[in-house]
């Protein structure tokens, strides 16, 4: 990976971090294609046959052109790092992906913003998947306990390719969080946005996921999962639009709430199409009191019982 | 021994159980058999502490436990599989059998659970307790939980239910492998095939004790019968 000699210590800190985390370091190696983001720099870069990342710096970030060519297969992940090490300020990153025909990649975004006290990230990406092509995409956060973020991410995927899109917030906070993604798709088109999240104090939490079947056999799954804790306010709304011959899509939300949080879902189906098939279940309350006797029952108190769920719940 | 003392249950004004007595000694097995409505699961439900009863009580060696809630219970050796065990989001079947590892269990002693109720270890012991598993799949489990467990008191909910045709098999595999553990088998169930593999038996019906004994006799009567309800509420 080229490192630009200046940037060293910021880093060498990330890498602490990513250890400190529990994350996975070797993402830092000279096999993986990268781009590593600290502020507004790009402090590393690495490219390997098939993928090609161009960065630029702007304004108060950086902006990223990711071009995985045709029927490319790659044994690693493609690292995303963006990285934010001070306490106050306001980052904004802008991903273009774009991947050819029948390829198949992971991406590993992973943003860091460890002493956020008082900072706005804004993550804006736009990913195409080529025709027949799978694309993974894991995003996962480590912050401080001042962060505002607001992420969009509209994907596309083409004939026959398949998005899998994963968002977690569970194990840190951010303060405020917008998240939206879209995912439209061609025929026979496959998408599974799945999001995570745990709000705690007075978090507040904006989830949009948006489904376009606009393909004929095109199907889609939106998921999300929110425990909101203590003082925090929680909104997800997810849509789901019934477009193409055939096309089926299903919209699950799931709110575990606990003490005064307050909590609102809204589902979204509709059709334009009449060969077309949408469903939807949603729960918010307390935990499952099946769920919780039925552990009890075996030995753990309601607290434990309680946390094991929420932990399964989670992804934990 | 576990005693249910005079035990009646009142919901919405409506008597589900009048003053039942049962005992359940040390390393036996008991079905308690009845149609359905008769009041077993409710019965059930009181011996783990998840209903308080209206009247009577719940004696542990001598001891009144009626106040006792469900996990002080457990933790004196009375647990129960559930007649619908619950799914899990995001838990494995490992995780569960070992309660998120608060219950100390060698990798050995779970393969062992779940192959003797029927699930190859390799294949379930990493899967999630989803939606993916049919509710045999999660039956078998829940028996399983309760092999690791090793309670005193194994309390198993319509174990047959939802259940292939091998389930007379499995009930009689775990009624051999609970007795050599020195567990005392509490079977509800309203099949008296499956109660007569127990030692002893209770019938009830509508909320009332019918019969108890060997399970032999007790199965004979219910057929007789034909597990119709003798007693109507309303009826002197």
């Amino acid at each position: 990976m080229t490192i630009k000699v200046d940037r060293v210590k910021e880093y060498e800190a990330l890498l602490d971090i990513y250890e400190r985390e529990g994350l996975d370091k070797s993402l830092f190696g000279d096999r993986v294609a990268a781009i590593i983001i600290s502020g507004d720099r790009i402090i590393g870069l690495n490219n390997v046959p098939g993928v090609e990342i161009k960065g630029e710096e702007i304004e108060n970030g950086v902006r990223a052109d990711v071009r995985i060519a045709d029927g490319v297969e790659l044994p690693f992940p493609i690292h995303l790092c963006t990285g934010y090490l001070k306490g106050e300020g306001y980052q904004r990153v802008e991903f273009n992906i774009t991947v050819g025909r029948n390829s198949r990649v992971k991406f590993t975004s992973h943003c860091i913003f460890p002493y956020a006290e008082d900072f706005t990230h804004e993550a804006i990406s736009r990913i195409t998947v080529g025709e027949n092509s799978s694309v993974i995409y894991d995003d996962e956060h480590v912050h401080g306990e001042g962060v505002r973020m607001i992420s969009r991410t509209e994907v596309e995927v083409k004939a026959g390719g398949r998005y899998t899109g994963k968002f977690t917030l569970t194990r840190h906070r951010a303060r405020e969080l917008k998240l939206e993604m879209t995912a439209k798709l061609a025929e026979r088109a496959v998408a599974e946005l799945t999001s995570k999240v745990k709000a705690v104090k007075d978090d507040s939490v904006e989830i949009r996921e948006v489904l376009l079947l606009e393909g004929a056999h095109s199907r889609g799954d939106l998921k999300s999962t929110v425990i909101a804790f203590d003082n925090s306010k929680v909104n997800v709304v997810n849509e789901a639009y019934g477009l193409g011959d055939y096309a089926k899509g299903h919209i699950e939300c799931h709110e575990v709430v606990k003490e005064k949080a307050d909590v609102q879902t809204v589902p979204l189906l509709r059709v334009k199409n009449d060969k077309a098939e949408l469903t939807h279940e949603a729960s918010i309350g307390r935990i499952n009191e099946a769920q919780l006797v039925q552990l009890m029952a075996k030995g753990l108190t309601e607290e434990e019982a309680a946390e094991l769920i929420i932990k399964g719940l989670l992804g934990e | 021994m576990l005693c249910l003392r005079n035990v009646g249950y009142v919901k919405n004004g409506r008597k589900i159980l009048h003053g039942v007595n049962m005992t359940f000694r040390e390393g036996m097995s008991y079905s308690i058999l009845g149609p359905n409505g008769a009041g077993k699961s409710t019965i059930a439900k009181i011996l783990i502490g998840e209903l308080k009863p209206t009247s009577g009580g719940v004696l542990l060696d001598g001891r009144d436990i009626t106040g006792l809630g469900v996990t002080e219970r457990a933790r004196l050796g009375i647990s129960m599989a559930w007649q619908e065990p619950a799914r899990y989001e995001g838990i494995r079947i490992r995780e569960y059998l070992t309660l998120g590892g608060k219950l100390k269990a060698e990798e050995d002693e779970i393969r062992e659970a779940l192959e003797l109720v029927g699930l190859p270890y390799e294949l379930y012991a990493g899967r999630m307790i989803d939606k993916t598993l049919s509710g045999g799949e999660r039956k078998r489990i829940e028996l399983a939980s309760l092999l690791l467990l090793k309670p005193r008191y194994a309390i198993l909910d319509e174990p047959d239910s939802g259940l292939d045709i091998t389930a007379g098999e499995l009930i009689e595999e775990l009624l051999g492998r609970f007795r050599r553990a020195g567990t005392t088998v509490i079977l509800i169930t309203h099949h008296e095939e499956i109660a007569g593999k127990t030692d002893f038996a209770y019938f009830v019906c509508a909320g009332r004790l019918v019969k108890k004994g060997f399970s032999r006799e007790v199965v004979d009567y219910y057929r007789k019968t034909c597990g119709r309800c003798l007693f109507v509420e309303g009826s002197p």
